[in-house]
């Protein structure tokens, strides 16, 4: 059995989980461990923030040796290339090479692997179930496919189960000598007959042979998705919610817990991004204090510039307080469970040292993380 | 022509920039120009409603406020939909539906989803009521960005998986519409950072063909600059420095100029996608939006007064 420690940050679009994830994952590393971080996120922006070049299954080694000082640990940065780790699969438990070929070569199965709801979350299981078996790290960070609703990664997985269910290959599966359908069920003829005006028969042929091949294989993958389901509610998983104060992150929270709990999945707490720090006053700045203006500087501008700054403070109380209720609302959803809050960047993250940054703001959480 | 002069508008971008937002003010607009309007939201999403303090969207059309209707499309109930449609039997659509593999199976349909949900927008467009259309404009809430484009392309992906029969005859009929710039438009949301720019700009490469229709971009969440002159902080700074009591007020500044210029790069890269023009949307420090603050949103979109 591995020790790797896997850490899902789930969350929706637009919260910085991709950055997020990297930080964790970096910091991490710093701490001395062997760290490797998935990506799912097709907009490459991972590549972005880890000084890497473009992304792929195969892990790229992020140069943590341009940071000062240099740290023991190691990171690996990959983005999830859907077709090839779904390939990989079919290799691998192809009974021969006959059936194998077939389905590589099915007009289907290619749509299947591209463009099939789930698919992406599915291979994602998929890849982090193979970089835990390997042992060649410590810990592996998975940045969420995005959603446009945190839980929806937990549910695709099971889509696709179901659709390996052994129930729907045998009714889908197709003697090639035969009549047809094999009439299974009753009315099962009748069924087809309305997905062939539905669909198409021919189209409705391709899709039955492809069940028809991969039926050879469905103890293989069903055996897998066993060991997937295990790891993921065993000792070494810890799911986080990535988040942001929000109005609607309230709800959302709500919910991604009670799913994790009915599913008995590790909950490991949430991350809030983007949290306006709030000053020390409110106040406007006295003007009458500040320095005279320096003779290069028109005067219009200094006045415009001086009366800006006055207003700096006021303008962050505005903020800070316009989001304090749904923080606290949040805070209060959370209950029991750790929440960390993370204040908003001055930029987007795009160079390792930049993420180096955000990364130390993490530190509490991987100690948390960590101890428990 | 005016945006709300197309049957569909789509409204896309990346996650959290405040597409739901750019949808309602548009049909908030569209209603308040005499328009009957539809906000149809998609993937199960029901928020729209909640701006308005209206009952929760369901896959019926209710009323949100004068002139202005949604209703919020799951694919499961699209499928039915459908299904009834083409076979019109009851009793043939239970034993389809009652059987237990049929759920995986159709779930296993690449786009299917996609395609049905866009299938119940493009039967409401054309719905009439006493010879005309029933609705003026329908405006789809879509999903974020990649899974947008995904569905926007699912017609013509079921038409290459298809090849022919019945189901790439109907996924032409609605790609033909959702591909029509004179029928539908797009509208385009992002946020004046660096990122969500980026995006935009690479959603706009990969839209292709649909460039085009490509007829509003929104810039949303724009924060008030600090001051104008912001090529003079540098140097106005260092006189500042140094005086008492303007340290945190000098480091915020610093932030506010930070975003102030980021504001300004994100106007500068996406102006002049296409011919769609730039609107941009202020930050509102009321988190939660309510149904008078649409008004102005919309009427800013569109390139009139507030």
């Amino acid at each position: 059995m591995s020790g790797t420690q896997l850490y899902i940050c789930c969350g929706s679009g637009g919260v910085g989980k991709t950055t997020t994830s990297a930080a964790l994952a970096l910091q991490l590393a710093l701490g001395g461990q062997r760290v490797a971080v998935l990506t799912i996120d097709p907009a490459r922006r991972l590549a972005d923030s880890l000084a890497v070049g473009p992304l792929g299954n195969e892990p790229q080694t992020v140069p943590l040796t341009r940071l000062n000082p240099v740290p023991g640990g190691r990171l690996d940065a990959m983005m999830l290339d859907m077709k090839a780790t779904f390939d990989d699969v079919v290799r691998r438990f192809a009974p021969d090479a006959e059936s194998r070929d077939r389905i590589l070569q099915n007009r289907y199965y290619r749509f299947v692997s591209t463009r099939l709801a789930g698919s992406h979350e599915y291979m994602a299981m998929e890849r982090i179930f193979a970089l835990y078996e390997g042992g060649e790290y410590d810990a592996v960070v998975l940045d969420t496919p995005p959603t446009r609703h945190a839980l929806e990664f937990l549910k695709a997985p099971e889509r696709m189960a179901n659709l390996m269910d052994e129930g729907v290959m045998h009714w889908l599966s197709l003697p090639r000598d035969s009549f047809g359908f094999r009439a299974l069920e009753r009315g099962s003829e009748a069924v087809v007959s309305v997905l062939k005006r539905l669909i198409g028969g021919e189209t409705i042929e391709e899709i039955a042979e492809f069940f028809h091949v991969f039926q050879g294989m469905w103890s293989g993958f069903r055996e897998r998705s066993v060991q997937v389901r295990a790891l993921l509610r065993g000792p070494n998983t810890r799911f986080l919610l990535v988040t942001t104060p929000a109005p609607a992150a309230r709800a959302e929270a709500r919910e991604f817990v009670q799913l994790l709990r009915r599913d008995g999945l590790p909950f490991g707490g949430f991350l809030v991004n983007r949290v306006v720090p709030t000053p020390t006053t409110s106040q406007a700045l006295d003007l009458s204090g500040l320095p005279p203006r320096p003779p290069e500087l028109p005067q219009r501008a200094w006045d415009e510039i001086c009366a800006g700054v006055g207003q700096a403070m006021v303008r962050q109380a505005r903020l800070a307080s316009a989001e304090a209720p749904a923080l606290a609302e949040l805070r209060r959803e959370a209950g029991d469970a750790a929440l960390w809050t993370m204040p908003e960047q001055d930029a987007d993250v795009h160079s390792l040292d930049a993420l180096a940054t955000i990364s130390a703001l993490l530190a509490p959480a991987v100690a948390e993380l960590s101890r428990r | 022509m005016s945006l709300l002069d197309k049957r569909i508008v789509l409204v896309t971008g990346k996650g959290g920039v405040g597409k739901t937002t750019v949808t309602a003010a548009l049909g908030v607009a569209a209603a308040a120009s005499g328009r009957r309007a539809l906000i149809a939201e998609v993937g199960g999403a029901r928020r729209v409603h909640a701006l308005f303090g209206a009952p929760e969207s369901t896959y019926k059309v209710a009323p949100l406020t004068k002139n202005l209707y949604s209703l919020s499309i799951t694919a499961d109930e699209a499928i039915e939909d459908y299904i009834l449609q083409q076979i019109r039997v009851r009793a043939l659509f239970q034993l389809v539906f009652r059987n237990r593999v049929m759920g995986p199976f159709l779930d296993a349909v690449p786009g299917l989803h996609d395609l049905v949900q866009l299938g119940k927008v493009f039967d409401l467009s054309r719905q009439t009521r006493r010879g005309s259309p029933e609705w003026d404009l329908l405006i789809i809430d879509a999903p974020a960005t990649g899974h947008g484009l995904t569905m926007l392309a699912s017609p013509l992906s079921m038409m290459e998986l298809t090849g022919r029969g019945p189901f790439y005859e109907n996924a032409r009929l609605v790609h033909d519409v959702f591909m029509d710039p004179a029928r539908t438009g797009l509208a385009l949301v992002s946020l004046p950072e660096e990122m969500p720019v980026n995006e935009t700009l690479d959603l706009y490469a990969r839209l292709g063909p649909y460039q085009r229709q490509v007829q509003l971009v929104a810039l949303n969440e724009l924060h008030p600059e600090p001051f104008g002159p912001l090529e003079l902080w540098e140097q106005a700074r260092g006189a500042l420095s140094g005086a008492p009591g303007v340290d945190e007020a000098l480091r915020l500044t610093d932030r506010a100029v930070a975003r102030a210029r980021r504001q300004r790069d994100a106007r500068t890269r996406l102006t002049g996608l296409g011919d769609a023009p730039l609107r941009e949307l202020p930050f509102l420090f009321r988190r939660e939006l309510r149904e008078a603050d649409l008004l102005p949103l919309g009427r800013r979109l569109l390139g009139e007064p507030a």
